[in-house]
């Protein structure tokens, strides 16, 4: 009897180690945030170009990250990229209106991210305002498109 | 009604394969009694007790349980007359992974709600008919083959069934524990008021418990009879069998061809390719 | 002329009754999960569960995380001395956590356990059955099915995925003591990396499917072979190789498909 107790307690410290796993898995590994949506306020800005700027990539404000890019879907009145961001509910009120979104890249091959720096505007954004002022992704092609087509006129 | 027969085997087939087992055997097992079932090694006895348990299929005939036909009966309704029978096997089957007591426990508590203190007096009173209540600690592995027997015994009557069916009790065992199952099936076909079936070449043991006998050879049953009568039996199978004699209508000799041919003749073609 | 001409027959027919062997098992594998796996557990079909996970699932833990760990630690050796040539050491953290979710743990862990836990349990299955005690429980009305097959079946189901998850944690552990704790990646580099790159659903999810998928066809694999085998002591021997044999096939198999159909666009 005492045996199976002692098996029993193994199988029960087992999966728990299983449930504790998978928990380190999500939330080490794959950065899964448990803070609940409400602590959080929405930002929307159109580029014309996001190179490969992914969902889920950083954004980041001074190189601390304060949020993250919900979504990317195509803006088909004006054809070009809306993306949705999550940030920090701390930053609500305080970021000046003429604040500027770029797409940015981490070294030479990395990921792509966003980069905040605020302006000089004493209006803020509020919840579900957009950007105006963003800076698109630099594409390796386009600068050495136009890289030749300065040194050919010259 | 206690007058009609027990189990009641008509006109069976079964082969496997290509080999023929049974061939149209026909038997009526009596209630109460002990009905013995024997025969030469090789021709499915054991396969006529996994038939009368429907664990096999026949493929002609029916063999009918207190009036049930066993393989017409649900999967269900087989599990339900299963309870009223016990079986012993050759190698006593005890379930390796439970102790001697949780092995006679085991049909008691998967069959009935009885509480820990009815199934722990149950499990003794059968440990002691069978002579091991001390050993009721022991696991399987620890028991001698006798000893296995005996409790695969007890397990087997633990829930009081009606029919018992023995498969080759007495092979591979000493004499003295030979004795003491002879003396436990005796006791306890009396005690219980049990039908029991022994399958067996045994011949002395048998014949001193059996009430009626049997005798299968080449997939038909060749006689039966009590004891006396088939020890008297002139039919030159029958006597071979109960007596013993090494050569006779069952031969000694795998069936080959001419001796000196064999040995002094060419060799036979062997085959190519 | 003639020899060749039967010889050529009796091959064709040698296969054609062999292709038939194959559906006649395959049939009969099926009926026998079918049988197996339904049916709800008693208080008494939690208790053999229990004790099958013990023997199943805590008994592979050693050798599992064990391997996890010398995984994960040869990943991350073998991953920074290629990474470092493109000056993206950085990105160590992904790549040992990507290979490690998405293909290392799911298939490695399965063929850990078909060669720990199948083989001992096509063993024990057919030992049972060698010896006339699944017969003997038949005969005594309980069905060998639900009380030998079934929680054995159930056992290798649960445990597989989270033994794989414990080899993706230890593994991921191993990455880190090699590529921050001796090669010099930094530390934030490799978390952050990882973080940035490691989509919960996408690899974690994906891993646990294919795990799970693995773990049912181990373990039906292992549970079959030991209840269909021929009951003597070299009919077990043959069964517990082909256990380990057929499992490893099948979870390479299926790891490709399954892999096709995840993440190639399938």
């Amino acid at each position: 009897m005492k045996r199976s107790k002692t098996m029993e307690f193994g199988v029960g410290l087992f999966m728990v180690a299983g449930i504790l796993g998978l928990v380190f898995l999500g939330l080490r590994v794959s950065g899964l945030t448990l803070s609940a949506p409400t602590q959080s306020f929405k930002l929307e800005a159109n580029f014309a170009n996001i190179g490969s700027l992914k969902p889920r990539a950083r954004v980041t404000m001074a190189g601390v990250t304060v949020g993250r890019v919900e979504a990317i879907e195509l803006d088909t009145q004006w054809f070009d990229a809306r993306v949705v961001l999550i940030l920090n509910s701390e930053l609500e009120g305080q970021l000046s209106k003429d604040s500027i979104a770029s797409i940015l890249t981490a070294g030479l091959l990395g990921e792509q991210y966003i980069g905040l720096s605020v302006g000089g505007d004493p209006e803020v954004l509020e919840n579900g305002d957009t950007i105006r002022d963003t800076q698109s992704a630099l594409v390796l092609e386009e600068l050495i498109q136009q890289f030749v087509s300065n040194m050919a006129s010259n | 009604m206690t007058d009609a027969p027990f189990i009641e085997i008509e006109d069976l087939y079964f082969s496997r394969g290509d080999h023929e087992i049974f061939r149209g055997v026909n038997m009526t097992i009596p209630r109460g009694k002990v009905t013995a079932i024997m025969g030469p090694s090789g021709t499915g006895k054991t396969t006529l007790l996994k038939l009368i348990g429907g664990q096999l299929t026949p493929e002609s005939g029916r063999i009918l349980i207190d009036g049930q036909d066993v393989h017409r009966l649900s999967r269900k309704a087989l599990f339900t007359l299963r309870k009223r029978m016990g079986m012993l096997f050759q190698s006593g089957a005890l379930f390796s992974d439970l102790d001697v007591f949780e092995n006679v426990a085991f049909p008691l508590r998967v069959h009935t709600d009885l509480p820990d203190t009815m199934v722990r007096d149950l499990v003794l009173l059968k440990l002691q008919a069978v002579g091991l209540r001390g050993a009721r600690y022991l696991t399987p592995a620890e028991l001698s083959g006798g000893m296995a027997r005996r409790v695969a015994l007890a397990r087997a009557v633990a829930l009081d069934p009606e029919l018992i069916l023995y498969d080759e009790p007495f092979v591979g065992q000493d004499p003295i524990s030979m004795g003491v199952l002879v003396q436990l099936i005796k006791r306890l076909n009396q005690a219980l008021q049990l039908t029991s079936v022994v399958v067996s070449h045994d011949i002395k043991e048998t014949l001193s418990i059996a009430d009626y006998l049997y005798l299968i050879a080449d997939g038909q049953v060749v006689a039966h009879g009590t004891p006396q009568t088939l020890d008297a039996n002139q039919d030159p199978r029958v006597s071979q069998f109960i007596h013993g004699e090494p050569d006779g209508p069952v031969p000694f000799h795998y069936p080959a061809e001419a001796f000196y041919r064999d040995i002094l003749g060419d060799p036979p073609a062997t085959k190519i390719g | 002329m003639q020899s060749k001409f039967s010889n050529s027959t009796a091959r064709i027919t040698q296969l054609g009754r062999r292709g038939c062997d194959l559906m006649e098992a395959l049939g009969r594998a099926g009926v026998f999960l079918f049988q197996s796996a339904i049916g709800v557990p008693s208080r008494e079909g939690w208790r053999l569960w229990l004790h099958q996970m013990h023997f199943v699932g805590v008994l592979s833990i050693a050798i599992v995380l064990v391997s996890g760990l010398f995984i994960g630690m040869v990943l991350a050796l073998q991953g920074y001395t290629i990474l470092v040539d493109f000056g993206a050491e950085q990105a160590l953290g992904q790549m040992v956590a990507l290979s490690l979710l998405r293909e290392l743990a799911p298939v490695v862990a399965a063929l850990l356990f078909a060669g720990r836990a199948g083989s001992a349990l096509t063993a024990e299955i057919g030992l049972m059955k060698a010896t006339e005690q699944l017969t003997s429980m038949e005969m005594i009305g309980v069905d060998p099915l639900r009380r030998v097959v079934a929680p054995r079946l159930w056992a290798g189901f649960v445990s597989l995925p989270i033994l794989t998850v414990g080899f993706s944690v230890v593994g991921i552990w191993g990455g880190y003591l090699v590529g921050v704790e001796w090669l010099g990646v930094f530390e934030g580099s490799y978390w952050s990396n990882m973080q940035a790159s490691v989509t919960f659903i996408n690899d974690i999810g994906n891993g646990m499917i294919k795990s799970a998928v693995f773990a049912l066809v181990v373990t039906w694999i292992a549970v079959f072979q030991g209840y269909d085998l021929v009951p003597t002591s070299e009919g077990i021997s043959r069964a517990t190789t082909r256990t380990v044999v057929y499992s490893s096939l099948a979870v390479l198999g299926l790891d490709f498909v399954l892999t096709a159909i995840m993440f190639g666009g399938l």
